[in-house]
């Protein structure tokens, strides 16, 4: 085999080859038996990089799933050593080539922005944060906040606040910051202001103060350091310089 | 809390079935050897087993939940179809219908990207984000540290290649532009990566 197949084997393994280049690969694989070890390895590695995306799929797909399933004819078994399964090649049939160009790679970018946005919106169970979040002026593509939901290191917490609402956490430690979205906590006059606190083994420091009466807000967290819990508390209107206890919520971070 | 989203969606991911001595019929291969039979109920089990993951990952990939769920749709009737080909040799039940997922939700995201379609977006737009599934999605990473583990023991640039390709759906190629990196830089970083990757999930397994 040449250079190239055996190098396209991560690439292969990742989905990040065209489809000619898989074509190549695979038949590579059907005749070269450490390849193929190396490349059925992988794959169980690569497997397990959808650890981290589970998500519950809406009720409905079920039905709809075992309906389908019923009225579907199973494809024969092929016992044939080394055949590629079926599978794959009809997928390799129909992908499309793809060229690359620096239009797409921005419309990609773009899109990703608005999907992280659109995370945010989810996490915090409120369409009020979203408002704010679409404001012109750059919390799109590229902006701190879509950074922290995008950083491959993001990791999620929230707690459930007393008197209802909820706060959630978005943390990336190689970014050191943190995006914060409370939603809908209890209702507070214009005389109460809500404000977020960093907490670590030294004390906590005010993270930011939400305006008087407002029960939502999304905002980013700069300079988490040794952070370990996030906390909410209900204080008078434009906060105070210590927490007032007990706190409305608190959130731990992973350590 | 974390622990009480944990706990319910390892209830939702693995459901606990009755074990039989010996041979577990609830692992994802003795559920999907029985699906290649023609048997229902195996495959609705193996249903309520990784639905939460193909869906999942299809969601990560192509983003718009409709088309998603669409996608994932597609993917589980292909696991119904072809079953009869699954061979436990080759690797796992998980790794197998996981490999489908993945296939399928870059190929709907290659063929959008080359058909210029703006359709996506919009949809993707007028999509109301349901807040559970995102919950459910933020238990999953709160349960699953270990990948993200591992995934620090790689070099930036391995782990930006390798995620970017994985979760982004994209080429290598196009993960060369997107980091500004020469091409073949990155066709063996995330070789590399990989390597990395699979020991360190090997060894702490
Ligand atoms: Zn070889």
């Amino acid at each position: 085999m040449t250079t190239d197949e055996h190098t396209l084997i991560g690439a292969w393994a990742l989905d990040a080859v065209d489809a000619g280049e898989r074509e190549l690969v695979e038949r590579h694989l059907d005749s070269c038996a450490s390849c193929a070890q190396e490349a059925a390895e992988l794959r169980e590695a690569v497997a397990r990089l959808a650890d981290v995306t589970i998500a519950e799929p809406p009720p409905r797909l079920r039905d709809s799933v075992l309906a389908e399933v019923r009225r579907t004819r199973q494809e024969a078994p092929v016992a044939a050593p080394g055949e590629a399964p079926e599978s794959a090649r009809d997928r390799r049939r129909r992908a499309p080539r793809s060229r690359s160009g620096t239009h797409r790679a921005h419309r990609l970018r773009l899109a990703l922005g608005a999907a992280a946005l659109a995370v945010v919106a989810a996490f915090a169970g409120v369409f009020a944060t979203w408002s704010v979040m679409q404001q012109p002026g750059g919390e799109g593509d590229g902006s701190p906040i879509a950074a922290v939901l995008e950083a491959p290191d993001a990791e999620v917490a929230y707690k459930e606040a007393d008197g209802g609402g909820r706060v959630t956490v978005i943390s990336s430690d190689s970014l050191d910051d943190a995006v914060v979205v409370v939603s809908d906590l209890a209702a507070v006059g214009d005389d109460r202001s809500y404000q977020v606190w960093m907490v670590d083994e030294a004390g906590q420091v005010s993270a930011g103060v939400m305006d008087p009466g407002d029960s939502s807000a999304t905002m980013l967290v700069e300079g988490l350091g040794d952070t370990q819990v996030i906390g909410v508390t209900n204080e008078p209107a434009g906060g105070s310089a210590a927490p007032t206890l007990p706190m409305v919520a608190d959130v731990a971070l992973d350590a | 809390m974390f622990d009480q989203g944990a706990e319910a969606h390892r209830r939702q991911d693995q459901p606990r079935l009755s074990v039989v001595a010996g041979a577990d019929p609830a692992t994802p291969e003795a559920l999907l050897h029985r699906t290649a039979l023609g048997e229902d109920d195996a495959f609705a089990a193996l249903y309520d087993l990784v639905s939460g993951r193909v869906y999942g990952l299809c969601l990560r990939i192509v983003r718009d939940p409709a088309q998603a769920e669409e996608v994932a749709q597609e993917v589980l009737v292909e696991v119904w179809r072809t079953a009869t080909r699954f061979d436990e040799r080759r690797g796992s039940a998980t790794a197998w219908i996981t490999t489908i997922a993945h296939r399928r939700a870059v190929d709907r995201v290659r063929s959008a990207q080359a058909a210029g379609e703006r359709e996506r977006r919009a949809a993707a737009e007028s999509a109301e984000p349901e807040y559970d599934q995102v919950a459910e999605a933020a238990a999953g990473r709160l349960e699953h540290r270990q990948v993200r583990r591992c995934l620090k023991t790689l070099t930036e640039l391995q782990r930006q290649a390798v995620t970017l390709a994985y979760y982004g759906g994209h080429t290598y190629r196009q993960v060369a532009s997107l980091l500004d990196a020469a091409v073949p830089t990155v066709k063996s970083r995330i070789r590399d990566g990989l390597i990395k990757l699979r020991d360190c999930l090997e060894v702490s397994r």
